[in-house]
């Protein structure tokens, strides 16, 4: 569906909650990369069964029907989805929910709140070079 | 100290900092989102104030209902999603009762739940008014 320059551009963020959704698409876009979103887990599976063409994933760890760890192991079961790097975000800073994460399969952890400081190096951890703020496109 | 706010303090075992403070909001949190903001969009703190102040209520109701129905599922979900976002702007009192009424359990002191859900409507508004004020200022 998508070509490789264009998959490459592009972050699957997944979240219920529409103030955080912005805080981190912004945050994202400032990067440079595409935002593709969606308001909760079982919007993002779907999305996920026909489109690997992403470069990241972020996901909300508590979603309405599908849950942020859900997904994940969805994805890791999937061959064509195995390789995504995902960020979780969580309102809980519990070290054990942060261990469920990596176990699951997460790439990244952040937890809320965060700070503009804190996102961007979360997803420079994700995505590899990203731009400082100011200097974004 | 409204009966709500004592009631919080007896029962809380987390800093109440937070809510002694005179304001409902830290802008120094919301504004530091201003970097992230670029000159050819619309106002990014004004969209996350509106967006808050859309999606807020409906929290608030979904407490609201969950405190009458005794229902800790749903008092669990509506305080942790109105804790994030509330942290994540700087509507920290909200965020701080949000986060004792998530570790409470509404069948096992009801009357308790009770009083700290109304100190938390009336410090949402007491935010709202805030977060209104700093909107107008940035439109005007």
């Amino acid at each position: 569906m998508f070509t490789i320059t264009q998959s490459s551009r592009r972050v699957l963020v997944a979240d219920d909650d529409p103030v955080m959704r912005k805080l981190v698409t912004t945050a994202i876009q400032r990067t440079g990369l595409v935002v593709v979103t969606a308001s909760d887990g079982r919007e993002a599976y779907r999305i996920l069964q026909s489109d690997a063409g992403f470069k990241a994933a972020v996901f909300d760890m508590m979603m309405p029907h599908l849950k942020g760890l859900d997904v994940i192991r969805y994805m890791r079961t999937e061959k064509r989805l195995m390789r995504i790097p995902i960020m979780i975000i969580s309102a809980e800073q519990d070290i054990k929910l942060m261990a469920n994460s990596f176990a699951a399969g997460a790439t990244a952890f952040l937890p809320k709140p965060f700070t503009p400081e804190q996102i961007r190096n979360t997803l420079h951890m994700l995505v590899g070079n990203v731009k400082p703020t100011r200097q974004a496109a | 100290m409204s009966i709500g706010e004592r009631t919080f303090m007896e029962n809380s075992e987390t800093n109440v900092t937070p809510l002694l403070s005179a304001e409902a909001v830290d802008m120094s949190v919301l504004k530091a989102f201003e970097e992230m903001h670029s000159d050819e969009e619309s106002d990014l703190i004004v969209e996350l104030i509106d967006l808050y102040l859309e999606d807020a209520p409906i929290r608030l109701k979904e407490i609201r209902d969950a405190v009458a129905e005794n229902d800790a599922s749903l008092l669990k979900r509506a305080t942790h999603s109105l804790k994030g976002s509330s942290s994540s702007i700087g509507v920290l009192q909200v965020a701080e009762i949000c986060k004792k009424l998530e570790q409470m359990d509404c069948q096992e002191s009801p009357r308790q739940v009770e009083a700290i859900a109304q100190l938390l409507d009336y410090k949402f508004a007491k935010a709202s008014e805030e977060l209104e004020a700093e909107r107008q200022r940035r439109l005007s």
